[in-house]
């Protein structure tokens, strides 16, 4: 095995310099299974560094085993990259490449940006993605034939990291592993992961590319000066962002344009799927890694021929990122280290390497595949509980979720070659989630096997993390990880090269576990890691299957960082998914298979739009428990999040800067020690999202303020409150109110001009009052959004007040009225007296609330005393308070304003109240005339015939409303109609109001309002 | 200041640490009350405070050593407290005496005797004057006051440990008190109803049982409440208890007792003496006693609109308004007396438009029909025995009694 990694490292070193791709993908693996490594073995540090080398090259081997042909392109691809690097992009590159770690970096760059080039020279589409695609398809197929067995293999550890992927929402984890892996999985599937890697980089090229370009440049080149595990960490960090940029613009991409870009992110992701069972594979046996690989391959490849499957990869595989993020970023680092030292030192022999792969490939791959996957199956068990909890369930996760995407494409590609393929493909697409299950046990404890052995949870960590991985890195560098992956190293270079294949491979696809490992690693470096790994994994994939929700408190403090750092980029992912969603997903089928398959990989029920709407929650809880998340179903949930994220993401390595990370580490630090990954996540977002833009800030703010319900202590700081105010766009005049659900889009929120207008149109409006008040609540509500508090939402407020007073709403009235006593008291100008008249009377009338009225009564100052319709409501009070219903109605005959509504609601008491008083106090009779006179029935003093006319009607209502209210009446000898006193007085009562409803608020009584509504005239 | 040494500063707050862990240990709660009273202004208290200024590192010395650490929690931020007070920082002062307070709390729960019951009383007190000040600083920055409020949750919390317990539920309606004064100042009333709940209902405890100054000052509280509530017997009972059993050397207490009682006995019919308003300084309600005398609505009127604003805050306008009633009595009572003097026969008969001369030549400005409501009401809230005829627009009086007293009770509403 040591000889083996030692070939594979020497291979890689080649591949590195020599083929700019490989060397990406190296780097990737490398990472990986440095990471990995060191925690698996710890003894030797070199060695492991050695073996991840090995790793890295045995999935390069592997490739090249995997299709004779496949390796030729490699070479082929390697040169014609390095050439394209050298030419171009990556003259220091090349130059650096005589550093090895300087080269690897440079040649990730170089194989990027050469890898467009070079998939030219291929004869894949040079620029054309269609072109790769196709290219991939036929390499893939050329390899098929010999990576069958192996592809079988992974095939079957696929199965089992599908079925963790069911257990949790590994799904989306393995996604990212394998996107983030992809670049080494391409390696190993030699021209497959370049070309998947050229077409992301066109794609992200068009919106990132120079940004991933500068960034890897610079990252990688100043980490790999100083230190090829330094360095390589955080490169590979940079590396992950860019790939996570590139998710993000593949996702804008694929939404927007749906076939290119979909093309494009399906083969990519399809390539990283592949990576991914690569990296899980490599955590079982290295033979299992490359046939893992090479599956990826095929799949990508069928992916590449029928796009809408691609695309769903793709789609899943940005889940998986996200989550392969988090993970990975502190298991990144730690395999960066130590694999960068043994890459390099093992330059030359990238052929012999290969074949050997190759040949161990093949020769494991048949054997292998059941050997392994007994083993694994065997293992897994103790094995998945034991290694760290957060990165084995992550890889799990990981693996399903690229199997998952996978696994159609498997389907196809085993149908295309391999038998074993097909069965898994076809279990999985049948059955995925039971067949998955079952599977993904297996698969899992193979991983986990070759993990506990090699630490592949670590290496996986670093590949997903690598955006976050910088933050991560710098912790987990400095702490026992790098010790730990150092004695992983040696470990993993005992159990095997092979298994350092393999471990590469599954360095991809465990990047999710990364911190999980790499605290594991830091505590358990002693050899007690597998153990405690076992058993942590154990527990998560119980609480997995349990539920996402579930935030994992063990778990938690080892994947703060890691988690943090995840969630940042699935809140940016979120936001970004979210407005992208909005106008992409609603409109594109395609997303929305997109989506689907993912959840049906998932095996989760999830809808997407469910996922969209809960992500802020799922976040959170996720951010509780970073693995939480993965434990999940947190998949189909976290879909659309990472999404999102890599949308994130790509903001985020926008700002990447060395000063930012800088930041962040510290704030993350900061965070550390504190409550935990929801405040560091938090405030991650809220900076993150600041670098980025107003979308990413806004989201993150919203994020945070809701992640206060939660409790703890959040940054609060750190929220831009003023990055959140929504400026409005629509230009719609009518509006219908609908209560805010969620975060305002500014597209349906009215600026002020139009508002005014709005207000304008209501207060000319003919319709009834449902309608106005409709109308105004939404101006209302556009008001509040946009934090509009001037003339104009005092005049809204005030119209809407009146109109509710109008309609004897009292409800909404209160509402108004609350609003514009602050507004009042904001010294913005309005009409402050005749509200204060109202108040007053609304107080006095329908509140009998005696220490309010006083208080009151006391803050009026002289001057609201003079005012009239002031003046008259405490003319109002008087006569209620003294029972003096002469007063009253002449008060009420002569109110100002609409003092004479409000009152309007108190006549029945005051007139009842009257009659029980007269009846009390006179005999023998009262003429009815004098009480519908006195109680305002009729005119106070009847001048003309009008007038008179209109007394007769009112003596008519006052005679109606005396016998409604039991008074007893009498005709006098002259035939006019008298109140008999002394008889009423026992007969009065209080009559139910027709209108009384159950709950005591007429109001509320729809019908009967509608019909009080659109009777009035308006 | 005097420069004060810095060995001088350390022995200061040395000393002041044994004393305070003397205290607790042999449960002094004399001295220890002084050492925690910041209100008192006490020169020890002060000197303290600019030693702790001198000697920056008094934390390190509670900490180190096994007779103070027991009380870092209580001392720590009390020192801190104590700068800020000296330096006026009133709402950082607030904010660590809270602190200290809180861990005291946590002390005195594990007490088993309430010895340090006056202790606490002096912390319950001190955070609520604290607290006051706090927002007065608060205010005049131009930020929300809100520490009298986080005083009242806090003391709700105190409540807390002392009510149901044994021998600390003796110290309960302190705490209710201070709470009342609280919640008064707040005008949030309503947080009331609790607090008295808690004292009224259990009868584990005798009410009579706590001490005197307490009883008057929960009765004060309560009786002002009912005055809110116009619930004037409960309200004359409560001020009543207060008025006889609130020390007659502190007139001001007994005076703001009777700021609410006069109106309270005034809407039952009881009319104070003159010397009693000047005694203790209420000439404000001698107008209106001299116009329930004289039946002189506009003396009424006058004198209502001369203290609008001070009756308005005390909240007995509303209750000092209703007396219109018995003005109105009086003044008919005063016509049906002249009447009876002029024709006995006829004196229960009284026109509507006498009254409306009368009240004219009292500047009242009102019509037949407003009279004839009043007269209305009067008769309805038994005021006037009588009816009123509506055709020939008389009042027919009772022969016996027209014009019956209250005596003691209130107006039928």
């Amino acid at each position: 095995m040591m000889m083996m990694n030692q070939n594979q490292q020497g291979s890689t070193q080649n591949i590195a310099s020599s083929v700019d791709p490989n060397s990406v993908e190296n780097r990737y693996v490398v990472d990986a299974s440095q990471s990995q490594a060191s925690s698996y073995f710890p003894s030797t540090t070199g060695s492991g560094a050695v073996s991840w080398v090995t790793h890295g090259v045995n999935n390069q081997s592997t490739e090249n085993g995997n299709l004779s042909n496949a390796s030729y392109h490699h070479e082929q691809h390697t040169e014609s990259h390095v050439k394209s690097l050298q030419d171009g992009l990556n003259a220091t590159s090349l130059t650096s490449s005589s550093n090895l770690g300087t080269t690897n970096v440079a040649q990730d760059y170089s194989g990027y940006t050469s890898y467009p080039n070079s998939s030219d020279p291929y004869a894949y589409g040079s620029t054309a993605y269609p072109g790769y695609y196709s290219s991939y398809q036929q390499q893939p197929n050329h390899s098929y034939p010999q990576p069958v067995g192996a592809y079988q293999n992974s095939g079957a550890p696929y199965q089992p990291i599908s079925s963790f992927q069911n257990s949790g929402s590994y799904v989306g984890p393995a996604s990212y592993s394998a996107t983030y892996y992809s670049p080494g999985d391409y390696q190993t599937a030699g021209g497959y992961p370049s070309s998947g890697y050229s077409h992301q980089t066109t794609s992200w090229n068009e919106g990132n590319y120079t940004n991933y370009t500068s960034h890897q440049y610079s990252n990688y080149t100043s980490d790999t000066s100083g230190a090829y595990s330094s360095g390589t960490a955080p490169a590979t960090s940079l590396q992950y962002q860019q790939q996570y940029k590139q998710w993000a613009d593949y996702y804008s991409q694929t939404e927007v344009s749906c076939a290119p870009g979909t093309e494009n992110l399906s083969v990519a992701s399809t390539s990283n799927q592949v990576l991914q069972p690569p990296g899980v594979t490599a955590g079982y046996p290295t033979a299992h890694s490359q046939p893992a690989p090479i599956y990826h391959q095929s799949w990508q490849q069928d992916s590449s021929s029928s796009h809408v499957s691609s695309l769903q990869p793709a789609a899943t595989s940005n889940g998986s990122h996200d989550s392969y993020w988090k993970h990975g970023t502190p298991s990144f680092q730690n395999r960066q280290v130590s694999p960068v030292q043994p890459h390099y030192s093992k330059p030359l022999e990238q052929k012999t390497s290969y074949n050997n792969f190759q040949d161990q490939h093949k020769a494991a791959c048949p054997q292998g595949p059941s050997s392994q996957y007994a083993i694994g199956q065997q293992m897994a068990p103790s094995y998945q509980s034991p290694p760290v909890q957060t990165s084995p369930q992550l890889d799990n996760r990981r693996v399903s979720k690229l199997q998952i995407p996978t696994n159609p494409r498997i389907a196809s590609n085993l149908a295309l070659g391999l038998p074993k393929t097909d069965k898994d493909s076809s279990t999985a697409n049948a059955a995925a989630k039971p067949a998955y299950i079952g599977v993904s046990l297996a698969k899992s404890n193979e991983k986990v096997v070759s993990h506990a052995d090699s630490r592949v949870e670590p290496g996986t960590f670093p590949k997903s993390l690598c955006g976050y991985v910088e933050r991560a890195l710098a912790r987990c560098k400095g702490d026992a990880e790098i010790a730990a992956s150092q004695a992983v190293m040696g470990e993993i270079i005992k159990k095997a090269n092979s298994d350092g294949t393999l471990f590469s491979r599954d360095w991809d696809v465990e990047p999710l576990f990364p911190k999980p490992t790499t605290e594991a690693v830091t505590k358990d470096l002693p050899t007690s890691t597998p153990l405690s790994a076992l058993s942590k994994n154990k527990r998560s994939p119980s609480r997995r299957t349990k539920s996402r929700w579930e935030p994992l408190p063990e778990e938690k403090p080892i994947d703060k960082l890691a988690s943090s750092t995840n969630e940042i980029v699935k809140f940016s992912g979120w936001i970004h998914a979210n407005e992208k969603d909005r106008k992409h997903i609603s409109g594109s089928v395609s997303k929305e298979d997109r989506l689907n398959n993912i959840k049906f990989h998932l095996s989760e029920q999830k809808s997407a739009s469910k996922s969209f709407q809960r992500p802020v929650k799922r976040q959170r809880l996720s951010a509780d428990g970073f693995k939480t998340e993965d434990n999940g179903d947190a998949s189909s949930d976290s879909d659309k999040e990472q999404s999102l994220t890599s949308y994130y993401s790509g903001a985020i390595a926008l700002a990447n800067s060395p000063e930012e990370r800088m930041r962040r580490e510290n704030r993350s630090k900061r965070f550390d020690r504190g409550q935990g990954n929801r405040s560091e996540t938090n405030r991650f977002k809220g900076k993150n999202a600041g670098t980025g833009n107003l979308y990413v800030r806004r989201a993150s703010a919203l994020l945070i303020s809701k992640s206060f319900d939660d409790g703890g202590s959040r940054a609060v700081e750190d929220i831009d409150w003023d990055a959140l105010t929504v400026k409005g766009t629509c230009q719609e005049i009518e509006k219908r109110y609908l209560r805010l659900t969620s975060a305002p889009d500014p597209s349906t929120v009215r600026p002020e001009e139009v508002l005014e207008k709005a207000l304008q149109m209501v207060q000319n409006s003919q319709k009834n009052y449902l309608y106005k008040c409709d109308q105004l609540k939404s101006i209302r509500q556009d008001l509040t959004v946009q934090r509009i508090r001037n003339q104009l939402t005092a005049k809204v407020y005030e119209t809407h007040a009146r109109l509710a007073i109008e309609n004897g709403d009292l409800p909404e009235y209160n509402q108004c009225q609350s609003q514009l006593k602050i507004l009042y008291a904001e010294g913005i100008e309005g009409c402050c007296m005749e509200f204060s008249a109202y108040h007053l009377l609304c107080v006095i009338l329908h509140s009998n609330n005696k220490r309010e009225l006083l208080s009151l009564m006391s803050r009026l100052s002289d001057k609201a005393k003079q005012d009239k319709a002031v003046k008259h409501a405490l003319a109002v009070r008087a006569a209620v308070s003294s029972g003096n219903y002469i007063m009253f109605f002449r008060l009420y005959k002569t109110a100002p304003n609409l003092n004479t509504c409000l009152m309007d609601l108190y006549v029945e008491k005051m007139r009842f109240k009257a009659v029980s008083c007269m009846s009390r106090s006179y005999r023998p009779t009262v003429p009815v005339s004098y009480v519908a006179q006195v109680l305002g029935f009729t005119g106070v003093s009847p001048t003309n015939e009008e007038c008179e006319e209109r007394d007769s009607d009112g003596l008519e209502e006052c005679v109606e409303w005396l016998k409604a209210h039991g008074a007893s009446l009498v005709t006098d000898a002259n035939g006019e109609v008298q109140l008999d006193a002394k008889a009423s007085s026992s007969t009065l009562f209080m009559p139910e109001p027709e209108d009384a409803v159950s709950h005591g608020d007429a109001n509320l009584a729809v019908n009967d309002f509608l019909a009080r509504a659109s009777s009035q005239p308006s | 200041m005097a420069y004060m040494s810095m060995g001088e500063a350390h022995r200061r707050i040395t000393d002041y640490l044994n004393r305070f862990s003397d205290a607790v240990s042999s449960q002094d709660v004399v001295s220890l009350k002084q050492l925690l009273s910041f209100s008192s202004n006490s020169p020890s208290l002060l000197s303290l405070a600019d030693s702790l200024n001198v000697f920056q590192d008094a934390n390190r010395l509670i900490k180190q050593s096994d007779n103070y650490s027991p009380f870092a929690d209580i001392t720590v931020p009390l020192f801190r407290s104590l700068q800020h007070y000296r330096t006026g920082n009133l709402v950082d002062a607030y904010l660590a005496f809270e602190k200290s307070a809180n861990a005291f709390i946590q002390e005195f729960r594990n007490w088993e005797s309430a010895w340090a019951l006056e202790a606490l009383y002096v912390i319950a007190y001190e955070i609520r004057v604290l607290a006051e000040r706090a927002d007065r600083e608060l205010a005049s920055n131009g930020k929300s006051p809100e520490k009298l409020k986080a005083a009242g949750s806090f003391l709700m919390k105190v409540f807390g440990v002392l009510a149901g317990k044994g021998s600390k539920r003796v110290g309960a309606l302190y705490l209710t008190c201070q709470l009342f004064k609280i919640y008064f100042k707040l005008g949030t009333v309503h947080l009331c109803r609790s607090v008295i709940r808690s004292i009224e209902t259990a009868r584990i405890f005798d009410f009579e049982e706590f001490p005197k100054r307490d009883k008057v000052t929960y009765m004060y509280y309560t009786g002002r409440l009912e005055v809110f509530n116009e619930n004037f017997p409960a309200a004359d009972q409560k001020l009543s208890y207060a008025l006889i059993n609130c020390n007659p050397q502190s007139e001001a207490n007994i005076r703001m007792i009777l700021k609410y009682l006069i109106p309270v006995k005034l809407s039952i019919g009881i009319l104070p003496k003159d010397w009693l308003l000047e005694k203790y300084n209420l000439v404000e309600y001698s107008n209106i006693v001299q116009a329930l005398r004289r039946g002189d609505l506009r003396l009424l009127r006058h004198a209502l609109e001369e203290h609008e604003d001070q009756f308005l805050r005390s909240g007995v306008y509303l209750v000092l308004e209703k007396l219109e009633l018995q003005v109105y009595q009086r003044l008919f009572k005063k016509i049906y007396i002249i009447q009876k003097q002029k024709d006995p026969s006829k004196a229960h008969q009284m026109k509507l438009d006498v009254i409306v001369k009368a009240l004219k030549w009292l500047e009242m400005d009102m019509d037949v029909d407003e009279v004839e409501c009043i007269v209305a009401i009067l008769i309805h809230k038994n005021l006037v025995k009588g009816y009123f005829a509506h055709k020939s627009k008389v009042v027919v009086l009772s022969k016996q009694d027209p014009f019956p007293k209250l005596n003691g009770k209130p107006v039928n509403s």
